[in-house]
């Protein structure tokens, strides 16, 4: 067990994750002139510590607990997750798609899921506001087939390799619309910070700024304005009075595993969505014997990943596999329906032509070893190419984040997260198969297959702390602030209703500003 | 992991080697040269090695030159956060060394039952059979981490040793295009 230590000078905020909702809430209550603590399990990489390399890299991701996992589909934990300052948007493929109008009113259009309690318009002036602050690059009007009109981008779309154009001829095919790919990646040089030099090497930490990671955004601008940042600082409860109706600050072991208690007027968790309820799980009291901000058990519930249908071509030409981003160079909605299949039902979202590694060449056939696999490697390093077609899980109770009785090295309860899914959403897995194959089929591609095995793979997680109109539906309302204890904060993407199926940060970090926002704004009343 | 030892792996990070003890002392070697150098292995026994050497060649052609057996036991004799392993990647449970112990000790207890000898004294085609179920499941008798699991963890060790390197990546002709070069080819 930990040595005890007294307590830190009483703050404005602590806010918990320094990812990109985390990261967004320090910068606009740091600039408000409010004393910020950021607090991150991680330690604090530097931009010179990222090393071009797919082994070095797996340094900025998780190794082992505090979750467990569960469930038939178990969650990409590790491979999502993050042990850095500045999360997981540390090592993301920043590609920046955002979310539809349909995806904000499931329930009220198909009687399925939730519908969000705010609509498109009202997160669409803060992806406008995004793009300014960390530079989004993309073609906005290209994307106003299916959406919305709003500002165009900073930055015109990032430029395109072979092994991304080969898919248009497919696309173009089978009647998918390819536009250039959103991407939080600098196509020109942006606010001082270099262009991009397409090669590749984005998911293991972009050491020159080009892509909108925290270090250089969000977290630079917090630590500018006087926030302070505590690396390997693990958060294990929040605290509150003794009535139960006010946070008063965070527990947390720092880096010399000393018990550290950090008070607050204002607490902000931006954990991510397993530890967030996590954290609220473990803070139980006799005035919250359920975990905080539980009384309707929704904390933990309603737990949603992405599928991944991915399908592989090989070509016979050079089309430089290695260049570009892993960011995709294109995208398409064209799939975006929630009823786009029969049989099937949720979004699927379409993305085109990334970088790839070596590793991933050898995951492109996860069958092949010995001299075959060696062969393939060879034909793999010029002419490989892939396309990935993300699909929507619905939102159900029963996946969740649970505790158990396996301890941490703090003496806190571990946490399960139990996910598997259901019938729509492996029939949706099998159509977008089926389109990805076609797409592959119709292009000129020597060979294609679908990237299916026994594992349905995930990405992003979202879920865990909703918000929604009132506590019998929600945990949080729609800027993160929880119904039951007023400065308590959620953040990032533990509070969706429904995930859509584009990559999420880009709302993620649409979210976060409109909360920070609002919290600054009413400062008065919330802090107290 | 003492001071010493902590400074001496995050000085290899940037070097791009990893830090071997060699007659008490620690030294900066790539696993291929701590493969050469015969560098005495921390975690792992003399018989795990030899399986994991011959396993890894089975997978990777060139992984045992390479220094699959090296990379494990340097990477399981330390602390998982500072792990570079794809199992990392993979959700495997810390603390690793459990999960190579178990999966090369199911290895070899599922070849002697089917073979009557350890996975390294196999032949070349048997241990590619071998390989081979384990890959779908098919080897009887197999107790421990599912075969297809322990299959997919060790070709990714194995990938990585021969082809992730800068030379894995001269050999298959693929500019590395570093930002933050890993120095001695790795």
């Amino acid at each position: 067990m930990a040595n005890e230590k007294t307590a830190n000078e009483k703050i404005d905020v602590v806010v918990v994750g320094s990812g990109a909702s985390g990261s967004t809430y320090a910068a606009v209550l740091a600039k408000a002139g409010k004393k910020v603590v950021v607090l991150d399990n991680g330690p604090e990489w530097k931009l010179t510590d990222l090393i071009s390399s797919d082994i070095w890299g797996r340094r900025l991701k998780p190794a082992g607990g505090p979750i467990l996992l569960g469930g038939k589909n178990p969650f990409a934990y590790a491979n999502q997750g993050a042990y850095a300052v500045g999360g997981a948007a540390l090592h993301y493929f920043a590609q920046f798609p955002r979310y539809l109008p349909t995806d904000f009113r499931m329930k009220s259009e198909h009687n399925r899921g939730h519908d969000w309690p705010i609509a498109y318009e009202d997160v669409a002036p803060f992806y406008d506001k995004v793009a300014a602050d960390i530079g989004v690059s993309g073609d906005a009007k290209a994307e106003e087939q299916w959406r919305p009109p709003g500002q165009p981008y900073p930055m015109p779309p990032m430029k395109t390799f072979p092994a991304g154009e080969v898919w248009r001829k497919g696309a173009a095919a089978t009647g998918i619309h390819l536009i250039p790919m959103a991407n939080g990646m600098n196509s020109t040089m942006f606010k001082g910070r270099d262009a991009c030099i397409y090669d590749g090497w984005c998911a293991v930490g972009c050491p020159i700024g080009a892509l909108a990671n925290p270090l250089v955004t969000y977290l630079g601008e917090a630590r500018k304005a006087g926030a302070e940042v505590r690396g390997l600082s693990n958060v294990t409860r929040v605290l509150t009075n003794a009535a139960g109706t006010r946070a008063t600050g965070v527990e947390y072991y720092d880096a010399n595993k000393e018990r550290q208690v950090q008070e607050a007027s204002v607490v902000v968790l931006a954990a991510w969505s397993a530890q967030n309820p996590r954290i609220l799980l473990n803070s139980a009291t006799d005035k919250h014997p359920k975990g905080l901000a539980n009384a309707n058990d929704l904390v933990g519930k309603f737990m949603m990943t992405h599928h991944i249908a991915g399908t592989w071509a090989l070509f016979d030409d050079d089309i430089t596999p290695h260049l570009g981003t892993v960011g995709a160079q294109f995208m398409s909605y064209d799939r975006y329906a929630k009823t786009s299949y029969p049989g099937a039902f949720g979004s699927s979202f379409i993305a085109a032509g990334t970088s790839h590694k070596t590793s991933d060449y050898a995951l492109a056939r996860g069958d092949l070893f010995g001299p075959e696999l060696a062969a393939f490697m060879k034909r793999a390093a010029r002419g490989l190419t892939h396309l990935t077609i993300f699909g929507e899980d619905l939102p159900q109770l029963e996946n969740r984040i649970e505790l158990v009785s396996d301890k941490d090295e703090y003496g806190l309860p571990m946490a399960r997260l139990i996910h598997s899914f259901d019938g729509d959403a492996v029939a949706l897995w099998n159509a977008n198969f089926e389109q990805g194959v076609k797409i592959a089929k119709a292009t000129d591609a020597k060979e294609s297959w679908p990237g299916k095995g026994p594992v349905m793979p995930t990405a992003h997680l979202h879920g865990g702390a909703i918000m929604g109109t009132d506590p019998s539906n929600s945990v949080t309302n729609s800027y993160g602030q929880t119904h039951e204890v007023a400065n308590l904060f959620m953040a990032g993407p533990c509070i969706f209703p429904t995930e859509g199926a584009s990559n999420p940060t880009y709302t993620i970090f649409a979210t976060a500003l409109r909360g920070a926002e609002h919290l600054a704004a009413h400062w008065g009343s919330v802090a107290g | 992991m003492t001071a010493i030892e902590r400074r001496a792996f995050v000085q290899g990070a940037g070097l791009g080697t990893l830090a071997f003890v060699v007659g008490g002392a620690e030294v900066l070697l790539t696993p291929r040269q701590a493969h050469a150098e015969r560098v005495p292995l921390r975690t792992l026994s003399a018989d795990q090695a030899a399986t994991l050497d011959a396993l890894g060649e089975t997978l990777v052609p060139g992984a045992k030159e390479a220094g699959i057996t090296q990379f494990v036991d340097q990477q399981i004799s330390g602390p998982p956060e500072q792990a570079l392993l794809q199992a990392r990647i993979l959700n495997v449970r810390p603390p690793f060394a459990n999960f190579y112990r178990a999966a090369l000790g199911a290895v070899d207890a599922a070849s002697t039952k089917n073979k009557g000898r350890k996975f390294a004294a196999l032949s070349a085609a048997e241990q590619h059979d071998f390989v081979g179920g384990m890959r779908v499941n098919t080897i009887d008798g197999w107790q421990g981490p599912p075969s297809p699991f322990v299959f997919a963890v060790l070709r990714s060790d194995a990938v990585d040793v021969v082809y992730s390197t800068m030379e894995g990546y001269a050999a298959l002709g693929i500019p590395y295009m570093p930002h933050i070069a890993p120095t001695q080819k790795w």
